[in-house]
């Protein structure tokens, strides 16, 4: 299975970040059903053309977190999800975003009058 | 000392020829992953597989390999556990028949798999009813690799692996060592010149240049922690640029932005937000000029000496 997680190697994120980021998400959105069978370290390392001891590090994060559970010798399978935990998870991922955007507007020096502009703008856009 | 978790161990290893000098030699190779060597030409890499397989013996130094030493006697039975392609294949064979070379192979190496051995033929499309001489390089390369690979080795080493290959059966070379990789606890030393395949497959990286070992990185530890700054801020000098963490090149790029290049890009990103310099663009670097900013670094800390 390939899994939609995307890399931006230009990004300041460290690659492992990105990962556990994406991965998460996933997870907690359910778009990974509990029992998902997700690919072996060495092959989702090969997807995202990262080394394998970043992935291990990303999987035993997520399980530490109950997210992920291992089964010896078969493999790393999604976890339940509680309800509170998936809308603990769902909004630190939006305020995530929502923060990295910020960032980028004051990278190019942008009021804040104007993000609220462009913040509005693009709430119309998605909420008609 | 014996490590479960080490495949290769060099320690203090030297050899001393009339026109090079290899070593002082130390590292340390994981199981169970995939490292690559890399380092401009003659800098010891094919030296190193000889030593590590006593095609050459070493003046002083320990070699352990997956937990056996190097060097006492007769090891028929640790070679057996080794696949080995050479950076060259060698003239003597030019006449013999690639089925010839597989049956001596096949005599060795107890394990031998002779379905394994017909499978990657097919899967690279080598017919070994040829001549080695007569072979393209790239069809004869992709026969030796078959040939590594068949009686399924713990350890493989491989020596510029795609050097002669086509890239379909580049491609078709990376897929069966991720496969291969993904089988238990194989573990991979490979050299290479070609950064495309270093990024994919590589997960720890070892420099070397002029016979010494610069050292060695986890792959994404390396990339992400060298990076390339565009930087400006009102007061910002080519001085003051150059007191950023990691700093191992400073260059004007027009007003007062200037490239910096820095092998702590976390810190110095943070340096940079301390010191109320903007960041305008980052951009990661390159195996290539990683390499080049090591050996430039390597040659500076020689002159203070």
């Amino acid at each position: 299975m390939r899994l939609p997680i995307q890399i931006n190697e230009q990004s300041a994120e460290p690659l492992y970040h990105q990962i556990k980021v994406q991965l998460r998400a996933l997870v907690v959105s359910g778009q990974l059903t509990e029992g998902t069978l997700l690919p072996s370290i060495r092959e989702l390392a090969q997807t995202v053309k990262c080394s394998v001891i970043t992935v291990k590090r990303v999987y035993s994060d997520l399980e530490t977190e109950g997210l992920l559970r291992t089964r010896q010798g078969t493999g790393t399978y999604v976890a339940q999800v509680g309800e509170q935990e998936r809308d603990r998870y769902r909004l630190a991922a939006v305020i995530e975003a929502m923060e990295l955007a910020v960032v980028a507007g004051k990278r190019v020096q942008c009021t804040e009058a104007e993000l609220e502009t462009i913040f509005k703008e693009t709430m119309n856009k998605h909420f008609e | 000392m014996m490590d479960e978790t080490i495949a290769i161990r060099l320690e203090g290893v030297e050899k001393n020829r009339s026109n090079f000098r290899l070593g002082p030699l130390h590292m340390s190779i994981p199981k169970g992953c995939i490292t690559a060597i890399v380092g401009p030409n003659g800098c010891g890499k094919s030296s190193s597989f000889s030593l590590m397989l006593e095609l050459t013996k070493s003046d002083t130094g320990t070699i352990e390999l997956l937990g056996h030493k190097v060097g006492q006697g007769r090891n028929t039975e640790l070679m057996k556990r080794i696949g080995y392609l050479p950076e060259q294949s060698s003239e003597h064979e030019d006449n013999m028949k690639g089925t010839k070379k597989a049956e001596f192979y096949r005599f060795w190496y107890d394990s031998w798999d002779v379905n394994r051995y017909r499978e990657l033929l097919r899967i690279l499309e080598v017919d070994d009813n040829g001549t080695l001489g007569k072979m393209s390089k790239g069809m004869r390369r992709k026969f030796e690799f078959a040939l590594a690979l068949a009686h399924g080795p713990e350890l493989l080493l491989l020596d510029e692996p795609s050097s002669g290959l086509d890239p379909l059966a580049w491609k078709t070379m990376i897929e069966i060592l991720h496969r291969y990789m993904d089988q238990g606890d194989h573990t991979i030393l490979m050299t290479s010149h070609i950064i495309e395949e270093v990024k994919r497959l590589a997960d720890f990286i070892v420099f070397m240049a002029q016979g010494r070992v610069l050292g060695m990185y986890e792959k994404d530890e390396l990339f992400s922690s060298w990076s390339t700054l565009f930087i400006s801020g009102d007061e910002l000098t080519a001085k003051k640029a150059a007191g950023a963490p990691g700093q191992c090149g400073v260059e004007h790029a027009g007003g007062t932005t200037y490239r910096i290049t820095t092998n702590k890009a976390a810190e110095a990103e943070k340096w940079c937000a301390s010191e109320g310099i903007n960041i305008v663009s980052r951009q990661a670097l390159e195996l290539d000029e990683i390499m080049s900013a090591l050996l430039m670094q390597d040659r500076l800390s020689k002159r203070l000496k």
